[in-house]
């Protein structure tokens, strides 16, 4: 088999050509770092407004003085909606008390109303999936067609402007993790092109000694995939120091901070993403050389 | 029985021929000679048995196996049937005598604890076992041509190619090296030995091939 010896003989290159390699790592590190703290930042937007949708909620107004069986009427044909996770009718009695307990220190407010002026209200929790733009002013549309409810309000603005955060994070940690991807695949691919030169006249060697592609190309995707690990840990290792060192000092004086999370699948990621990378290098490399 | 045969073979670079309508053949278990002076192709009529070069005219045959058939990943099996004793060495630098000689059997994928037995058995047969791990630089013109020598027969090849084998050596060397020659062909293997030193042929009553500018121009007995 040729992978043992190809490890031996990718080692022995990774010890010679020292200078080479250690750039080349530090390079990927820093490529890898940046990726990871795009990462940090989508994730930690992910998490912060993953609980949303739990919280999140539509109301519906009713007609002034609907009767009991219509609102029983308007429930069952809202819970028949694929959208919806919960119907919680509130009377306008119960609204107002519940008003009055939140501004119990502003009483000045209800000085002077003879009635109540609230209407009763449905307040609709949404199923997870239907808590986006889309979805929820699809329901908001169908909830003003049933006879009865007389106002919509859901928050447009706001889960409009959770679904532009959510989405545009997503795309920019997209476009920064597919540039610097292929900044590293570079990075791999001139390296082992570089090492490959170098080592010419003990390839043709091989060569002439009988050894297969397979033999001559394992020592370089095996030297490739190395320079990703080691550019992967050492991004790790970057990573974590800017959570501990930076981060988590800075919670002590903006408590805002305290929130971050650290993503965990970062440790299999990096140094999974930096091998898959090197050997894509090397691999490039390699089917371009002719040998 | 023809182990290699070269039918009305031609070979040129860049317009110039170094090789014109050689047509010979080598029986298995053969030893044969390749004189000439300088530039007459003899290097090139190794390299075509080995495959380094490609003929432009002709055909080559190795067994019964025209090479100009072969694919490009069937290259390497048949360059693991021959054994080559380069002109200029083609000694690792950064590896050791054994290391040197172990890569001829580590590339056919032999295991390592045969990679040993066989590596000291060569250096021993070639009286190098002590230098095992002495790097190429450290050794003498002789000593460097006797690991080539280990590194071509170390994997029993069944044709070995010598290309100036005693090219700087002094006479004495040359006698020791040819004295492994005649060994390696009396297990069986066929030898090709290109070499423009007449010493080495003289009274053998081998068949002697002599070039010059790229022509077969004789055969004798040596």
């Amino acid at each position: 088999m040729s992978l043992p010896y190809g490890a031996t003989l990718a080692l022995q290159s990774l010890r010679r050509e020292k200078w080479i390699n250690l750039i080349s790592v530090l390079t990927i590190a820093s490529a890898l770092l940046i990726i990871s703290i795009a990462v940090f930042v989508v994730y930690n937007i992910d998490a912060a407004t993953r609980s949303l949708p739990e919280r999140f909620s539509m109301v519906l107004y009713l007609d002034d003085d609907i009767q009991k069986d219509r609102v029983d009427g308007i429930i069952s044909t809202l819970r028949r909606n694929s959208a919806v996770r919960s119907v919680r009718y509130i009377p306008k009695d119960e609204a107002l008390r519940e008003l009055k307990a939140v501004l119990k220190n502003s009483t000045y407010v209800f000085e002077g109303l003879d009635e109540n002026p609230l209407p009763d209200t449905l307040e609709l929790k949404l199923r997870k999936e239907a808590v986006g733009p889309e979805a929820a002013r699809k329901l908001s549309d169908e909830a003003l067609r049933i006879k009865g409810v007389r106002e919509v309000d859901y928050g447009e603005k706001f889960l409009a402007t959770l679904h532009s955060l959510r989405t545009g994070a997503k795309t920019v940690g997209i476009v920064l993790i597919v540039i610097l991807s292929t900044g590293i695949v570079f990075v791999c691919y001139s390296t082992v092109k570089i090492l490959f030169y170098r080592r010419k006249d003990e390839i043709e060697t091989f060569k002439l000694l009988g050894a297969t592609r397979a033999f001559i190309r394992a020592p370089f995707l095996i030297e490739g995939g190395a320079i990703g690990l080691a550019g992967g840990l050492i991004g790790l290792i970057g990573i974590f120091a800017f959570y501990y060192a930076v981060l988590l000092r800075l919670s002590v004086s903006m408590p805002v901070f305290k929130a971050v999370l650290f993503p965990s699948g970062l440790f299999l990621f990096l140094p999974g993403v930096g091998i898959f990378l090197g050997v894509t290098g090397a691999a490039v490399a390699l089917g371009r050389l002719r040998y | 029985m023809d182990l290699i045969q070269f039918q009305a073979v031609g070979k040129d670079y860049d317009n110039q021929t170094a090789l014109r309508d050689i047509t010979l053949s080598v029986g298995k278990g053969e030893m044969i000679f390749i004189t000439g002076p300088s530039g007459s192709g003899k290097t090139t009529l190794l390299k075509l048995v080995y495959l380094a070069e490609k003929p432009d005219r002709g055909a080559i045959l190795i067994g019964d196996v025209e090479m100009e058939t072969l694919r490009e990943a069937q290259i390497p099996l048949l360059r693991r049937t021959i054994g080559v004793v380069f002109q200029d060495f083609r000694l690792l630098d950064n590896k050791n005598v054994f290391e040197n000689i172990a890569i001829a059997l580590r590339i056919r994928g032999i295991s390592e604890k045969e990679v040993k037995t066989k590596v000291f058995d060569t250096l021993k047969m070639v009286n190098l076992r002590h230098k095992a791990d002495a790097y190429p630089r450290a050794l003498s013109g002789g000593e460097q041509q006797r690991v080539v020598i280990s590194r071509a027969i170390v994997a029993d090849p069944t044709v070995l190619l010598a290309d100036e084998p005693t090219g700087n050596l002094d006479p004495g060397t040359a006698e020791g090296v040819m004295r492994i020659f005649k060994e390696i062909n009396a297990r069986g293997t066929t030898v090709l030995i290109a070499t423009h030193n007449r010493e080495l042929y003289r009274n053998t009553g081998r068949r002697v091939f002599t070039l010059d500018s790229g022509s077969l121009v004789g055969e004798v007995r040596g």
